[in-house]
């Protein structure tokens, strides 16, 4: 099979020849510091763009073609150019199109300041410079680079996110603690600047796919819904003022172009899985495994019909922490728990960070080749517990309908 | 008297969980104006309240917004009592100096974590965020804390934890207060690889944790 059959194979979950590998995203690249690592360990003094930064907040490489070759990578990705970007005089910081300050720190840039933290009024909101989505510097150029691939390669090419998500966007344009309080006491001002963002959205991906529609086969929607240990709105916040407005865009985007679409939100986010496979989400990135509750081989059992699964590879406790040994028993489980019968995409499950040896980086990509293959021959790799863990118990519900009443001295 | 204390004692206790900030404070002030004391609002209303929040945050009916608009409601009518609380000479359950470490500037995870320390009675020192080891012995130094938190988000700004222990080791700062380390990537066991006292998983955790260890009530 050749990368697009074999990701057409994925996403009609039918078995593909092997599982599909894929890196080079802006969520789902390397650190330039682990990319140098990474270099000089392959001792290719040749490996390009150590400096070709693809996403500037987080300080990730646009990877060489070379190297996606030799790590296998089925995908080859076209990213929006960042525009309206102003540098802040005196500092290592700059603000974004949305108006939103970035400031360097320790090895890449965090949020400093939020546009719209203190503004009370729906006029106010209006009254913001929100960047013109019908700018043509955001894609130009683009459609040259798709049709290049498309034509010239079988790679499965993906349309990657305009950089930033619905809630993700809204939390960083607003600052955190006042849309969290927006989203509980003042809905109306949350509902009317998530209308704005999903306008504004709608029109870029309308802009976008006009220029690359016809080439890519997939389009990548970076959102976070999922923290560490829970969801970071509870699932019925979720449903009411989220899930409406994202599969409006999906269905906007699915009907601009013959495109499968790729979700993506970090954290905890089991609750809500089938409420991303109704809003049209065909594949679900990144699975994060080290937060709460992200059980692959459970989540393939249950929704393993509705979604593909792309990434699991975990970058936050298993890369960094890991021997190669224990990496590729890693890749082994997860493509066993979320690959069965197909539907697994792998990947890094965001950009490997700088404290991933790069034994480890090879180890993963090197893993995925030799035991992705179909049929899977796994059981002399996983142990017994693994191949067939035992059924969990449904968890009993803990919650109490109502909370506890004041308790009196 | 006694039945309408307990009836505004029970409608704050249910506003504060709400989140509704404006009955919160109109009930604080028709409280004092009943001759309620401050201490007896703070520790029989909303007290109780913020740990039912946390309560509720852990068994997952309570999410980040609703935890932050009861915050947001108790520090309300914090302002109104505080004055009042500080004639009467009362004192914290304890004294907390809290950072997110040098290089990251995530600050939900600290925040949530003040709110139930506060929310508990003890007194928080924030130190924001991009706390540098410096900063963390300075405020150990002016506020003789308990306890002091750092926190981080990022499996790169971890290792400020181990950085930051041996820096208030070599200043003969670190037996003076006990040190919890957390953020999303943190686990109990790397918590105590880094040679810190405690770890919690979030904020009412911490304070289980450092009431127990404080000899306080639980």
């Amino acid at each position: 099979m050749n990368p697009r059959e074999r990701f057409q194979a994925v996403v009609n979950h039918r078995e593909p020849d092997r599982v599909p590998i894929d890196w080079g995203r802006h969520v789902g690249s390397i650190h330039r510091k682990g990319y140098a690592r990474l270099a000089e360990y392959l001792g290719d003094p040749d490996l390009k763009n150590r400096d070709v930064v693809l996403d500037r907040m987080v300080q990730n490489v646009v990877l060489d073609e070379k190297l996606l070759q030799r790590f296998n990578v089925d995908f080859r990705w076209i990213s929006p150019h960042w525009i309206g970007v102003r540098e802040v005089a005196g500092q290592d910081a700059y603000i974004d199109m949305w108006g939103i300050t970035w400031t360097y720190m320790l090895n890449a840039y965090s949020l400093t300041n939020s546009p719209l933290k203190s503004i009370t009024t729906l006029d106010e909101l209006e009254r913001h410079p929100w960047p013109d989505p019908y700018d043509p510097a955001i894609f130009i150029g683009l459609r040259e680079v798709a049709r290049h691939w498309h034509e010239n390669s079988e790679y499965v090419v993906v349309a990657d996110s305009i950089k930033g998500g619905l809630l993700t966007k809204a939390l960083q344009i607003r600052g955190y603690e006042s849309f969290f309080a927006d989203l509980a006491i003042n809905q109306p001002f949350a509902e009317a600047l998530l209308d704005k963002l999903l306008w504004l959205y709608k029109e870029m991906w309308t802009a976008y796919l006009k220029e690359v529609g016809p080439y890519v086969q997939m389009v990548y929607f970076t959102d976070d819904i999922g923290a560490q240990n829970s969801m970071m709105i509870s699932p019925d916040t979720f449903r009411a003022l989220i899930k409406p407005r994202l599969k409006n865009l999906i269905d906007h985007i699915k009907g601009l172009a013959d495109v499968k679409f790729m979700y993506h939100t970090d954290g905890s986010v089991a609750p809500v899985l089938g409420d991303i496979a109704d809003m049209g989400v065909d594949i679900l990135n990144p699975i994060q495994t080290s937060a709460m509750g992200m059980d692959t081989y459970r989540m393939k059992e249950t929704y393993g019909d509705r979604l593909v699964f792309h990434g699991a590879i975990d970058v936050q406790q298993m890369l960094p922490f890991s021997t190669p040994e224990q990496v590729r028993y890693d890749v082994a489980k997860r493509i066993w728990d979320l690959g069965r019968g197909g539907g697994y995409i792998l990947s890094s499950c965001h950009d490997v960070g700088e404290d991933v040896a790069p034994e480890n980086v090879v180890a993963m990509f090197d893993a995925a080749r030799e035991l992705g293959e179909y049929p899977l021959r796994l059981e002399n790799v996983l142990k017994p517990e693994d191949l067939r863990p035992a059924a969990v118990a449904e968890e009993a519900p803990q919650k109490s309908s109502a909370h506890r009443a004041r308790p009196r001295r | 008297m006694t039945e309408r204390r307990e009836e505004l004692l029970d409608a704050l206790y249910e506003h504060t969980l709400n989140g509704e900030a404006e009955p919160v404070v109109a009930l604080t002030n028709e409280a004092l104006a009943l001759g309620i004391p401050a201490v007896s609002i703070l520790f029989d209303a909303l007290i109780p309240a913020l740990e039912e929040v946390g309560r509720l945050f852990e068994e997952g009916t309570y999410f980040v917004p609703e935890m932050i608009i009861s915050a947001k409601a108790m520090r309300a009518a914090m302002i109104i009592l505080q004055p009042l609380i500080a004639q009467t000479g009362a004192k914290p359950l304890g004294v907390f100096v809290m950072g997110t470490v040098k290089g990251d500037i995530h600050d939900i995870g600290k925040d949530l974590c003040n709110i139930m320390l506060e929310g508990a009675g003890f007194k928080v020192i924030d130190l924001g965020v991009n706390v540098a080891p410096e900063a963390f012995a300075e405020a150990i130094r002016t506020h003789q804390p308990d306890a002091v938190g750092m926190s981080a988000f990022l499996t790169t700004t971890m290792p400020m934890f181990k950085s930051n222990i041996e820096y208030l080791s070599g200043l003969g700062l670190r037996s003076q207060t006990l040190i919890y380390v957390g953020g999303a990537p943190v686990t109990a066991a790397y918590a105590e690889k880094v040679g810190a006292d405690g770890y919690a998983p979030n904020g009412s955790a911490l304070v289980r944790d450092l009431k127990a260890r404080l000899n306080l009530a639980v």
